[in-house]
């Protein structure tokens, strides 16, 4: 019991301890409260309503429920990992704890919580809205603690296998990635029902009875049974839970003696020199074939192109959806990708961060700055260009106007030229410092938030209002226009850079200031 | 800070020496150009840091502190980087990177990425690259922190060898052993002013540099035993 209260006690305490002095962290936090007790209220009575339903119906719409809320608990700690300290065992290895001392302790704490106590609230409410018994209203009460320490336990013991794993550079690089297509997924059930494949009714029993047979999807079926079909249900929840747990200190008692091999990395492949057979020897094509090793390399680069490309897509998808698919489709496409593209040099030294002194011990004047900024421009549109023919390619043949194509993919590098030039004056006058670890709420260090809005504002502006001269033509139909775009886009990028290099080269240790902040 | 008056005759290996927050990064910085001074002016070979920084650029080389280098490239891809950037041919760049890789002890992880590094490994690639241009003058803030004998031992060799061929370093340190061990020059900075300089022997006047030190920048007075902590050490229950 004193370990309960010991771990409840320190849970709370770190939860405190956050929060203090930074505005930030408290306006957060009680947006999760308010958030937490909405989900609470509006979950319970949902699930409560459901009594209003046919029993069937009710029952399959719990089993999904409760399936969901596993597998959000499996996933979503390991998005977060890093965020709670009594998650990770290794800060307690220290201490001379027993596993099983650990083992509750570690459950105590991440019982402890916000949503931990909105998971309890949300699958009590199956209780009011299946149990229809004596009997089930008894089972529902186990079965309601079966499925809330089957998602902490499954959660803990996920955790814990991949700790190790977590605490690597390469796992954390994987994470970072894997983020986005968690994002791609939430998006997948909602896809699914907007799109013709089946009568939602229909899909909702089918899905019912395959997940059935899931431990979450047996406790859910218990309390609407109610019956010794129910019981024997129960049993077998409570063994998984039981099976789930053991596993769990085993992983735990793994991951305390278990080395870290994060040093141990491999070697990198060799370069093609595949760029130095194209451009001059010089700083150029150093910051080239340093950029483009970068795109590759580094998890908020590799983010963010996903996430540009993500937007092209999911934009062309509402485009065809809401109105017919015309010539103007694949311009519109390719456009927006060389916006979104481009928009992530809106801040070209943001990554760089600290590690910029190497360049600014060297650069010694405006023309130095602008072959610096010409090989990042060079870099992203040699990955971009065959981006943006793919882009335009596959829409203009979805939409059945393949003469829209070639339009598009010069329409595409006009943008991305425009997106270089304002990104060059931008990425000088308003340049702030990326956080090392990837943030959904905060692209910015503490405190620079406002500069990453003003920058990404002013660049999104910027290019829109130069690329209208010719998108605006092209999507009317004049598709001759399209012959200019990559000239003009190339003109707005050498006046941009200039400019940009200009500004840049005395403003140099404050743009290294700026981009050197501790997040 | 204000009001620092720092000479380093050329050639000379000097230390630059002061308790944390003193202001030695903060010095180095500005006379490296990676932060502006609000006045005054600082001159390397003769030319001015800030009027003329083409001059000063190809003459320098540095080693900052915190030492936040490009991590995801390797040892090498670092070094060649570095080398193209100043318009060194890249045949030329990957011979000498090869050279300094062998010196400094780092061939076999070469190809690895420099994030994976330990701080010794960091800090011994970081100053392979500030060499690799041969500067005539190199800025070191803190060179030997974190670093194992073994590594330390090869830097101190590295670094004497670039003194005797006439190139001047200049290092900040806490560690006055290695101070007294390696420098003909020693400037004492205490609370953003320089409080002594000058060669070794007239800093030191018959002192060790730790006591000479200690009594320039003022540090705790002795026998300060009465001031707590008497259950540490004593026998445990």
């Amino acid at each position: 019991m004193t370990t309960v209260t010991l771990f409840a006690q320190l849970k709370l305490r770190l939860m405190a301890g956050n929060l203090r002095g930074d505005l930030q962290r408290k306006l957060g936090f009680a947006f999760t409260l308010v958030m937490g007790v909405i989900i609470a209220v509006v979950g319970f009575l949902l699930m409560g309503l459901l009594r209003l339903a046919p029993p069937d119906t009710a029952a399959a719409v719990v089993i999904l429920v409760y399936t969901f809320m596993l597998i959000g608990w499996m996933i979503v700690p390991l998005m977060a990992f890093g965020l709670d300290d009594t998650l990770d065992p290794a800060r307690l290895s220290l201490f001379p704890l027993t596993t099983r001392t650990m083992a509750i302790g570690m459950f105590t704490a991440s019982a402890t919580g916000i949503w931990p106590l909105v998971t309890l609230v949300v699958a009590a409410g199956a209780l009011a809205g299946l149990a229809s018994s004596a009997g089930g209203v008894v089972l529902g009460i186990v079965a309601v603690f079966l499925q809330f320490a089957l998602c902490l336990t499954l959660s803990r013991l996920i955790t814990t296998a991949l700790s190790g794993a977590l605490r690597t550079r390469r796992g954390r690089d994987v994470l970072a990635v894997a983020a986005i297509f968690v994002v791609l997924l939430a998006q997948l059930p909602n896809l699914l029902l907007n799109s013709s494949f089946g009568e939602p009714g229909a899909m909702l029993h089918q899905a019912a009875d395959l997940l059935r047979w899931t431990p979450s999807g047996m406790a859910a079926h218990a309390i609407a049974d109610g019956g010794l079909i129910g019981l024997g249900e129960l049993v077998v929840v409570a063994l998984a839970v039981v099976l789930a747990a053991w596993l769990w200190i085993k992983a735990l008692n793994r991951a305390l003696v278990t080395p870290d091999f994060s040093t141990q990395a491999a070697s990198v492949r060799k370069e093609s020199g595949l760029v130095d057979r194209f451009l001059p020897d010089g700083p150029l094509a150093a910051v080239v074939v340093k950029e483009l090793k970068y795109i590759r390399r580094e998890p908020r680069l590799r983010v963010g192109w996903f996430s540009s490309l993500l937007v092209a897509v999911v934009l062309g998808f509402t485009a065809t959806r809401s109105g017919g698919a015309g010539v103007w489709l694949p311009i519109l496409l390719s456009a927006a990708a060389g916006l979104m593209i481009s928009l992530q040099a809106a801040n070209a030294f943001g990554i760089d961060g600290r590690s910029l002194w190497m360049n600014a011990v060297v650069i010694d004047s405006e023309r130095g700055l602008a072959v610096d900024l010409a090989g990042r421009h060079l870099a992203s549109a040699l990955v971009a260009t065959p981006l943006l023919i793919v882009i335009s390619v596959s829409a203009g043949l979805f939409a059945g106007h393949p003469e829209g194509i070639a339009p598009a993919v010069l329409a595409g590098l006009g943008a991305l030229g425009i997106g270089y030039g304002v990104g060059s004056v931008t990425s000088v006058v308003i340049p702030y410092t990326m956080p090392e670890r990837m943030n959904a709420f905060s692209g910015a260090a503490p405190g620079q938030g406002g500069q990453a809005f003003a920058s990404a504002m002013g660049a999104m502006l910027g290019i829109t209002a130069l690329a209208l001269p010719f998108v605006i033509p092209l999507l009317f139909g004049l598709l001759w226009v399209s012959i200019l775009a990559p000239f003009y886009g190339l003109l707005a990028e050498i006046l941009g850079r200039k400019l940009g290099a200009k500004i840049g080269f005395n403003r140099l240790p404050d743009l290294l200031a700026a981009i050197s902040k501790p997040t | 800070m204000a009001g620092i008056d720092l000479m380093v005759p050329a050639g000379s290996f000097a230390g630059l020496v002061g308790p944390n927050g003193a202001g030695k990064t903060t010095s180095l910085s500005m006379i490296t150009g990676l932060l502006r001074p609000d006045g005054g002016h600082a001159e390397i070979d003769g030319f001015n840091v800030w009027r003329d920084p083409v001059q000063v650029k190809a003459r320098i080389g540095v080693l900052p502190e915190g030492l936040r280098l490009f991590e995801r490239l390797s040892g090498r891809e670092l070094l060649v980087y570095n080398g193209r950037l100043r318009n060194i041919p890249k045949a030329e760049v990957e011979q000498r990177a090869g050279e300094l890789l062998r010196v400094m002890d780092l061939t076999d992880a070469a190809d690895k990425l420099v994030v994976d590094y330990s701080t010794g490994m960091r800090k011994k690639i970081a100053l392979a690259a500030a060499l690799l241009h041969n500067p005539s003058v190199l800025f070191l803030d803190e060179p030997f922190e974190g670093v194992d004998p073994v590594s330390a031992n090869t830097l101190t060799e590295v670094l004497r060898r670039f003194t005797e061929s006439g190139s001047t370093v200049i290092f900040s340190s806490h560690v006055m052993d290695l101070v007294e061990r390696l420098c003909d020059w020693v400037s004492v900075m205490n609370a953003g002013h320089i409080v002594a300089q000058g060669p070794l022997e007239n800093v030191r006047e018959g002192r060790s540099l730790n006591q000479a030190f200690l009594e320039l920048v003022g540090g705790p007075r002795e026998g300060g035993g009465d001031s707590g902590l008497s259950w540490l050490g004593r026998e445990r229950q």
